[in-house]
């Protein structure tokens, strides 16, 4: 039932904004639903530690504790950024920036299309995390694909179409591979469960029959998943579209992207993972994760020492952490899955944070240029900039904040399992990134004043980078108990062997 | 025995048509115009439709009848017609221009189709004579050729719209092996997935067309200004 609500939330919201006419009523829905989802999922939350798995529809809707984070997680991140996107829209729309050259009518459908999409997006990455069958699941990943390309287009400008473009050919091609590799665990599972059950690709039941899987068609699916999902998440070698999406598309839907649909694409990794590994054993799953995850560290690094672009340095982090996440599920282990369940956690908290306050600094400055004579933004913007530099001490890992905690836990499994070499490249790809990072973050935010005028603040805006901040600090020291033993439940789920 | 109830029959009419269906994506590959490209496109979702059919008559699997239904809805009719407005709308050149050159490209989908061809056998079973496995042979390795070569056609194109196409006959090869090897996914997956290549393909053909009207061009190698 829960789970049941939780989906209709963000579809009524979507259906009901799509004949509004007047802002003030798009607004309203906008921040109820985003409301109404995250109340929902922290009751859902609540039913799984209570009474375990949840199930629905017969059967078609699942929700374990591995789903009860993520959904939390997603309607967290679409909680923070609804405020926000009233702010930052309605900004938008006084700078004239919506429509370039259209009226107040071609703002209004601009405005609609954002507030119609988004929970549209939503649903599809709620839909994700519960839908049992994992064709579902991957309809529901290709969705979150077709729902965002218009908000990457959002703006209309050559360069929009561009980031469009490739989102979308990169996004489809990846995740018709997917398509290949659920079709090939199908075939796989239909040999143990027969033809044509409506439960044969439900994962609920593909986890218990597993080890009878057919190994060598498993192994061609675990790839194909693996690079099909790792697009999406925006693993090297197929990340080139995450940069341009993330720097074109609108702060609040930049930010979905960077935690909420990674967090999916991860996720939806996680549940063929276990699949394969109780198939084939933990080795064979394991060495490619960590060879993609280490990759896409590794291709952060440069990217993010040489960036010119805020925004994309912030892309270029998220690929960063998607490695890591990667890595830790790849390392295995109870340890390196609560690491890297953890580290999914503190990044959804953190990301919103930097996505935010650049988005603060963009639409004062005007640019997300990171040199330029840029710098002492913190007289001009007194407070998105510290909570900038905040938000960059936290996601490089830097002890007090909470991802210091998650990195040492999946570098702890790492050494465990004896990747010793792969450790130190990682540990040596953090220091490159932490460097990178404080050159450009500082560069921008300290310095003399630039003479500029002072932000004049506003609400929407602020307020929820403040709440963000303070999240952070306090999770750096407390995680609160119920969500703890959520992600352990989770890592319950992972820790598989064979 | 009459010869619709001998599933040897029906076999060998599937192979053929696999085997047309191979023929139209290497047509595709060297052709030079795009509305030949979008009818060869819908022929072979035709086709496609007409082996689902084939398939669910002979094995007594209804629920194959309502993925031919969508395949000849979707990717036969509605998609090639919608492509084929687009095209008339914008007015754009009709050459295709690929990056590697017709002989070069038709040695390529060889080689990719012989590289099918060894995957397929990896998943022969010569123990198993029924079943999908033994009719998936042939079908299977046409099926991974068509998502080989479609990826060869979306690198090898510059046209926005022919990529999309390229697109969908990758998808097509997808849809094969999922009816030779499993005959078909669950209802409810086939019809979402249906749902959303109709989705993609509308999404797709708005953003060519946007493409088209800000570049003033469907060339994609234009779009090359966001970088590092």
């Amino acid at each position: 039932m829960t789970i049941f609500v939780l989906l209709s939330i963000p579809l009524l919201a979507c259906g009901l904004t799509a004949f509004m006419r007047s802002r003030q009523w798009m607004e309203t829905i906008h921040l109820v639903s985003a409301a109404g989802s995250f109340i929902t999922a922290l009751l859902l939350a609540a039913e799984v530690l209570r009474q375990g798995p949840v199930s629905g529809k017969s059967g078609f809707l699942y929700a374990d504790h591995l789903s009860a984070l993520v959904a939390l997680l997603t309607a967290f991140v679409y909680l923070v950024c609804a405020p926000y996107a009233i702010g930052y829209l309605r900004h938008d729309e006084s700078a004239g920036t919506l429509a370039l050259n259209g009226g107040h009518r071609a703002a209004l459908g601009k405005l609609r299309m954002y507030y119609t999409l988004t929970p549209l997006f939503a649903f599809c990455m709620f839909l994700v995390v519960v839908a049992n069958n994992l064709g579902v699941m991957w309809i529901a990943i290709e969705g979150t694909t077709l729902a965002s390309i218009f908000l990457v287009m959002f703006y209309g400008r050559p360069t929009s179409l561009e980031a469009a473009w490739k989102y979308a050919m990169i996004g489809s091609v990846g995740l018709s591979m997917a398509l290949f590799g659920t079709v090939l665990t199908y075939y796989s599972a239909h040999q143990v469960l027969g033809v044509d059950s409506v439960s044969a690709l439900n994962w609920s039941v593909l986890v218990l029959q597993a080890p009878h899987f057919d190994k060598r068609v498993m192994r061609l699916a675990f790839i194909l998943i693996l690079l099909g999902f790792g697009t999406k998440a925006g693993l090297a070698p197929i990340h080139t579209w995450k940069p341009d999406a993330y720097c074109e598309a609108p702060v609040p839907v930049a930010a979905l992207m960077a935690t909420a649909v990674l967090n999916c694409a991860i996720y939806g990794l996680a549940r063929f993972y276990v699949l394969t590994v109780r198939c084939l054993g933990p080795a064979f799953a394991s060495n490619l994760l960590i060879l993609f995850g280490l990759l896409s560290v590794g291709v952060a690094v440069p990217f993010i020492l040489v960036q010119r672009s805020s925004r994309r340095l912030l892309a270029y982090s998220s690929i960063d952490h998607g490695g890591i996440m990667a890595l830790g599920l790849g390392f295995g282990g109870v340890l390196g899955i609560l690491g890297m369940l953890l580290h999914m956690t503190f990044h959804t908290v953190v990301k919103p944070l930097l996505f935010l306050s650049v988005g603060n600094v963009q639409q004062h400055t005007g640019s997300d240029a990171l040199r330029k004579g840029a710098g002492g933004l913190v007289h001009v913007l007194p407070i998105s900039a510290p909570m900038f530099l905040l938000g960059a001490l936290a996601v490089t890992g830097t002890p007090p904040f909470s991802m210091f905690q998650s990195e040492f836990m999946v570098l702890r499994a790492g050494f465990a399992g004896q990747h010793l070499a792969v450790s130190i490249l990682l540990v040596a790809c953090l220091v490159g990134i932490f460097c990178g990072f404080f050159h450009h973050v500082t560069q921008l935010v300290l310095g003399p004043p630039s003479g500029a005028p002072r932000e004049p603040v506003c609400r929407w805006k602020t307020y929820p980078v403040i709440g963000l901040a303070l999240l952070v600090i306090t999770m750096g020291f407390w995680l609160p108990a119920p969500l703890y033993q959520l992600v352990n439940g989770a890592a319950r789920i992972l820790a598989v062997t064979q | 025995m009459h010869f619709w109830q001998d599933s040897q029959f029906g076999n060998r009419m599937i192979t053929l048509m696999a085997a047309i269906v191979l023929v139209l994506q290497i047509m595709m590959v060297t052709q030079r115009w795009l509305i030949t490209n979008i009818r060869a496109f819908a022929l072979q979702s035709f086709l496609l439709a007409c082996i689902a059919t084939t398939i669910a008559y002979y094995n007594n699997a209804p629920h194959i009848y309502a993925a031919a239904v969508f395949m000849l809805l979707v990717k036969a009719i509605l998609l090639p017609v919608v492509f084929e407005r687009l095209v008339t709308k914008i007015e754009i050149r009709q050459e295709i221009e690929p990056l590697i050159n017709a002989p070069i490209s038709v040695i390529v989908t060889g080689l990719l189709t012989l590289l099918a061809y060894v995957v397929a056998e990896y998943f022969h079973r010569p123990d198993e004579p029924m079943g999908p496995a033994s009719l998936g042979h042939n079908t299977l390795a046409v099926a991974i050729a068509l998502f080989l070569i479609g990826f060869f056609m979306m690198v090898n194109r510059r046209k926005a719209l022919t990529q999309v196409l390229a697109l969908l006959s990758l998808e097509n090869g997808i849809f094969l092996a999922a009816i030779s090897l499993t005959y078909g996914m669950p209802m409810i997956v086939e019809v979402g997935i249906f749902f959303d290549v109709l989705v993609a393909g509308m999404v797709l053909a708005i953003l060519v067309y946007r493409i088209r009207e800000t570049f003033d061009s469907m060339d994609v190698s234009r779009l090359s200004r966001l970088k590092g």
